[in-house]
């Protein structure tokens, strides 16, 4: 009989042989495979992604990570190329209203389990968590936070207004403003000239003015608040924001200013947290400025909420769905937050994460504390300049207006008022 | 062709088919190809127009409402009205300018040729960059303005480019120096094709340089003058990179073009069918000036084949 065993032995053997390729592309299958398209391309968001690929490969996984440069609107046009080719990207940057816009045109992946194994739920702002459970299932995770109304203040210009109290009201901005040109300062306010830089002045007016009022008009674009005494309040404090600019940025960055605002030739720079990204990515020290929660005529800070966050896009590869098991953890995970947050300089989306430790700056924490407190009292709002408060046809309806009065100084604060309310039938 | 063949009689004649085979490769499968591709695009942009899409393309009917919000949009106004103002000011100017060389570089001058490249070279120059290198050289805080400053002239001012009134002449100014090359190559044939005789004639009959200008060369001249100008035009019309480079459409929105108007619906706003409603409106704009530009010319033709 050894001839046979032999044979069922031969038999065996190159059944095995057979077989050995199939296994090991099932287990190769089964690593974790991420394609994502973003719009962070370089500096420090860039670098931030970057890290957080390592993260992705440090547990075994492959990340493929194709950035779209420039505003969020480049990256969605790559998205719905993608979509309507039936090859959406596995993961993808996505946010505010957005979120839920888009869910309806391709299936996205259910998160549910995943933030439940995580407490995810619990540490997440409610009015942010809201955003990304569109149907009331989990399909994004917000990555990481930024207030759009944060005030960067120049330590030179400071001095040079011999200046060293933080501005809390409008009233007391448009004092230090004053201040700041008298003591020679060129221009109080830094800026640049792009559509979200003009929008991010009226939004943080307002918000500062009366959150209530910003949400009743912006958020939920009620008729009568739009009309109210508030906005025009907010469009008389962005024309006084207006004149204390350097006309001469025409459309210009707001980064291409920073020198000029380090040096103390500009004062103020109302712009969200991601600047201190920037500033430090461009060599700048701490020393160097202030940063502080934007005007609020209350005293209490008032949080214009900007978040950064991923969607997942069902995908029928068994390595595609275990990287966005892989990554749907990692975006979750306070060290991986800590990490991301502390390359951009944004705040952890997750309010359990303490920021006192090493890494931090006084700018992210007193970001981090007001954020607190403006949830606490009803004082968080989104962002219009940045796409969180409305879908973008509608935002870039109201930027029109915004940016227009900024740049035209003959429109009366009442006509913008008209204008705005206008806008916002003609593009409901 | 024919003659050739009938020449050389030794030579088996190849069925006439497939000596016209590659002519109808190499001809009418890209003409083919292209105008398909063209009309179809056209078409199916016309049909996204008349539905309700937003993010992507969807079926449904809205009828015209897609037209009337464009039209009623301020930013759609704004770049209307700035689309008269820049086409008939950047085709007139572009055309006189590059008239101006022509005739100057006729002269027989030395040096013809070096001038001519010069002149020509903007066109070389991609919109983006021209629109990048000017919107630097017209920034009064970088550019010309401050340049005229540090000279020691400091009441000089030249900041168009930030003054919403004036900031549609800017592109005037850097979409003439790209193109008016294009209008003096032209014109410097057509001056060039003028018949010599004729110039001696009126020579020996007494006409001075001016006179002959006007009453000789100049109406020699203007069936260039109109292809010059039906050129100019549609790319005034279509111009899109070069204001984006230049302003963006701004101070605000002062410097909106239908093309930057179809680009943001489309692709910053996600208003697929509004977009491809101001598509259309701009398709229109165009056939406005090229239906009448093509029932000219087979006028022309008609007229020649019959005399």
């Amino acid at each position: 009989m050894p001839i046979t065993t032999t044979r069922r032995r031969l038999l065996a053997g190159s059944v095995a042989t057979l077989a050995l390729p199939a296994l090991v592309r099932a287990q190769s299958a089964a690593k974790p495979r991420l394609t994502v398209i973003s719009q962070w391309s370089a500096g420090s968001d860039g670098a931030a992604i970057t890290a957080l690929g390592k993260k992705f490969e440090e547990k075994g996984g492959v990340w493929q990570h194709s950035p779209v440069p420039g505003f969020t609107t480049e990256m969605m046009n790559k998205l719905r190329a993608q979509i309507m080719a039936g090859d959406p990207p596995a993961c993808s940057q996505l946010k505010g209203p957005e979120i839920a816009a888009w869910s309806k045109i391709a299936p996205t992946v259910d998160l549910d389990a995943l933030v439940a194994a995580a407490g995810y739920e619990k540490v997440v702002a409610p009015d942010l968590a809201k955003l990304h459970k569109p149907g009331g299932k989990w399909i994004a995770l917000p990555l990481q936070i930024y207030s759009t109304n944060m005030l960067f203040l120049s330590k030179r210009a400071m001095d040079k207004a011999k200046a060293d109290k933080i501005p809390v009201t409008w009233a007391d901005f448009n004092d230090l403003a004053e201040k700041m040109k008298a003591g020679g300062v060129a221009y109080p306010i830094a800026n640049g000239g792009t559509r979200p830089d003009d929008g991010q002045k009226f939004e943080a007016a307002l918000a500062g003015i009366s959150p209530l009022a910003y949400r009743a008009a912006i958020m939920n674009l009620e008729k009568k608040a739009l009309e109210g005494p508030e906005v025009k309040a907010a469009f008389a404090q962005v024309r006084k924001i207006a004149d204390w600019m350097d006309p001469n940025v025409g459309a210009q960055h707001f980064s291409t200013n920073l020198k000029r605002f380090i040096d103390g030739d500009m004062g103020m720079m109302i712009m969200g947290g991601w600047a201190q990204g920037v500033l430090r990515n461009a060599g700048f020290k701490f020393e160097d400025f202030i940063i502080a929660p934007g005007p609020s005529d209350n005293s209490k800070p008032v949080f214009l909420l900007n978040a950064d966050a991923f969607i997942f896009w069902q995908r029928k590869e068994p390595d595609l769905q275990a990287g966005q098991t892989l990554m749907a953890q990692l975006v979750m995970d306070p060290a991986i937050q800590t990490m991301y947050s502390q390359i951009t300089g944004s705040i952890p989306v997750r309010t359990d994460v303490d920021l006192s430790g090493e890494g931090w700056s006084d700018g992210q924490r007193r970001t981090g504390a007001a954020l607190k407190e403006a949830i606490a009292s009803n004082q968080a709002v989104l962002s219009l300049a940045h796409n969180m408060a409305q879908e973008n046809g509608m935002t870039a309806a109201m930027i029109d207006v915004i940016t227009e009065y900024v740049k035209n100084k003959t429109i009366k604060p009442e006509q913008a008022v008209a204008r705005l309310a206008e806008a916002v039938e003609g593009a409901r | 062709m024919t003659n050739a063949a009938a020449m050389k009689p030794d030579r088996p004649a190849l069925p006439e088919w497939v000596r016209r085979l590659p002519e109808c490769l190499m001809i009418w499968v890209p003409l083919l190809l292209s105008a398909a591709h063209l009309v179809s695009f056209s078409l199916w942009t016309i049909w996204i127009s008349f539905t309700p899409s937003t993010l992507v393309p969807v079926t449904g009917w809205v009828g015209l409402r897609n037209y009337t919000a464009v039209a009623a949009s301020r930013n759609w106004q704004i770049a209307f009205d700035n689309l008269l103002l820049f086409g008939s000011a950047f085709v007139l100017l572009s055309a006189a300018t590059g008239l101006i060389l022509a005739i100057l570089l006729d002269q027989r001058i030395r040096g013809e040729n070096v001038l001519r490249s010069v002149f020509l070279y903007p066109l070389a120059v991609s919109f983006v960059v021209t629109g990048t290198v000017w919107s630097w050289l017209l920034n009064p805080g970088l550019g010309i303005q401050k340049l005229v400053h540090d000279l020691g002239w400091t009441s000089f001012k030249f900041d168009w480019l930030i003054d919403r009134d004036m900031a549609i002449w800017t592109i005037v100014i850097a979409a003439i120096w790209q193109s008016s090359g294009f209008a003096m190559a032209l014109f410097l044939a057509g001056l060039r094709s003028v018949d010599a005789d004729i110039i001696k004639a009126a020579q020996i009959d007494g006409a001075g340089p001016i006179r002959m200008y006007r009453r000789i060369i100049l109406p020699s001249l203007w069936p260039i003058t109109i292809t010059v100008v039906v050129i100019q035009l549609q790319f005034a019309i279509s111009t899109f990179d070069l204001v984006r480079a230049l302003t963006n459409g701004g101070p605000g929105i002062a410097t909106q073009l239908p093309a930057l108007v179809v680009y943001d619906l489309m692709f910053q706003r996600s208003l697929l069918g509004r977009g491809a409603a101001a598509a259309v409106l701009m398709l229109l704009i165009l056939l406005a000036v090229l239906l009448p530009y093509a029932a000219w010319r087979y006028l022309q033709r008609r007229r020649a084949s019959h005399a």
